[in-house]
């Protein structure tokens, strides 16, 4: 027992005297995934709502496709970024494997789904009697989706986060993609498991710790932002 | 505008809702539709407004199909309408914003129809929050903003209280008056239709069974 209470204390250690190792993890972690979560929401929310409300050939099927990629296992992603950017592979030329930007990639690739997907079930289900009002008022084509991301700014905003957390969390692509190399493409996934394997407790549970304050504090955002409205 | 149905025929899954083999709307007139639950008024203007789109025949609005220039003109004001989630004052604004007008003139334009409406003082409310009647002004307000030639009104002023039925059916004769405008209204209740409208069509089981001399 006593090495998990001496654990949680180092951590706290760790944690309050800005070891710098330990805070460079967490900043690329929160980089890496932010960026990967914009990238993700820039093209595919609007593409999302726009897909919500249209009528087209095969709706139900690009919705059950759209749900399974949803669910895409992370180290298949990285799998397919990782062959794609090796050496021999077809854009091995660019060098990025074992980077950070590798990592971006990677993981925009991973949330993709969830981004489109969830906006796209948002607009579906809610979509349609914003459209008409719009319509009636005058509104057509990108002003009826700026009208759509105002309405529905709340739970969009609430995707958004989900869509960090899912990035933020994952282990399996930025292990592929990134390698876990010292000082350059160490996040706090990739860190707890190899602290953790190496008996280094300590840092294990400080990165441990971190990820549940980041989590707490997105929870308590959108707590706040949505009384805000309410 | 003046509309003009030729053979109009709407199924919803085999059920035929609507049947209208000619009907003539008059332009800068309030023609009021009445009739039974159910008759095909609702999806009648649905149609009309180009909301709906699934339907066999021909619709003219001043001799011309339906183009972006006759969407621009008009407007449907819903049963129960849904109000953005933002201020009064800033849903009664955005017809006129997205048409990119000015400040000054929207703030103009928006305060005037608040006062005509008597919700001046919801003017920073948040409209989703709003009570039935008070929602239906706001829903009317945004309609009439952008002075759209063809209004249709689907039952304005059901479940709301009489000063409020009061207020709606005075504005509604101001705007027909004032912009020249054509005006369709929907409603349950004979004695507004008398009020309030030059026609009247009476529609039952999607056919029109009657117009005027009946009330
Ligand atoms: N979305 C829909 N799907 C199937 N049937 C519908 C739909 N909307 C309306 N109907 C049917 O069409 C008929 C006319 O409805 P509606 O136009 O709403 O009548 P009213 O407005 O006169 O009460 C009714 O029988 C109704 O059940
Ligand atoms: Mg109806």
């Amino acid at each position: 027992m006593d090495y998990i209470i001496n654990g949680i204390i180092e951590a706290l250690k760790l944690l309050v005297s800005f070891n710098r190792e330990l805070y460079e993890i967490i900043f690329l972690s929160v980089f890496v995934s932010s960026t990967a979560t914009l990238i993700s929401s820039i093209i595919f929310i609007p593409l999302g709502l726009y897909l919500g409300i249209k009528n087209f050939k095969g709706k139900k099927l690009f919705s059950r496709l759209l749900y399974t990629l949803m669910s895409i296992p992370s180290v298949v992603v990285g799998l397919l970024v990782a062959i794609l950017l090796s050496r021999r592979g077809p854009l091995g030329f660019l060098e990025l494997l074992y980077t950070p930007t590798a990592m971006i990639i990677a993981q925009s690739l991973l949330v993709t789904p969830l981004s489109l997907g969830l906006s796209y079930n948002l607009s579906k289900n809610r979509g349609k009697k914003i459209e008409r009002v719009g319509i009636t008022l005058g509104a057509r084509g990108v002003k009826i989706i700026f009208l759509l991301i105002r309405e529905l700014k709340i739970d969009l905003f609430i995707n958004l986060v989900t869509v960090f957390s899912r990035a933020i969390s994952e282990v399996g692509a930025v292990m592929i993609v990134g390698g876990n190399i010292k000082n350059r493409t160490r996040v706090i996934t990739t860190s707890i498991a190899m602290f953790n394997s190496m008996g280094n407790y300590s840092t294990a549970i400080a990165l441990g710790l971190v990820l549940l304050a980041i989590s707490f504090i997105i929870n308590s955002l959108i707590y706040s932002y949505h009384q805000e409205d309410y | 505008m003046e509309i003009k149905i030729k053979n109009l025929k709407k199924y919803y899954n085999d059920k035929l809702v609507l049947k209208i083999e000619e009907l003539h709307i008059e332009k800068r007139k309030i023609t009021g539709i009445i009739g039974p639950n159910g008759a095909g008024k609702t999806t009648l203007l649905r149609i009309i407004s180009g909301l709906d789109e699934d339907f066999s025949g021909r619709i003219t609005y001043d001799n011309s199909t339906l183009n972006n220039n006759i969407y621009d003109n008009m407007t449907l004001v819903f049963q129960k309408p849904y109000l953005f989630r933002r201020s009064v004052y800033d849903n009664i604004a955005y017809p006129l914003k997205i048409r990119k007008k000015n400040k000054a003139e929207i703030d103009k334009r928006v305060s005037e129809m608040l006062n005509r409406l008597q919700i001046y003082n919801l003017k920073n409310e948040k409209a989703h929050l709003l009570s039935g009647g008070e929602s239906q002004k706001v829903a009317l307000a945004r309609a009439l903003i952008f002075k759209p030639k063809l209004v249709m009104l689907d039952e304005p002023t059901s479940n709301i209280d009489p000063e409020s039925i009061k207020t709606i059916e005075k504005e509604i004769k101001n705007y027909n008056s004032n912009e020249k405008a054509t005006i369709i209204i929907i409603t349950h209740n004979l004695e507004q239709a008398k009020r309030l409208c030059d026609n009247t069509i009476y529609l039952e089981n999607g056919r029109v069974n009657r117009i005027n001399g009946f009330l």
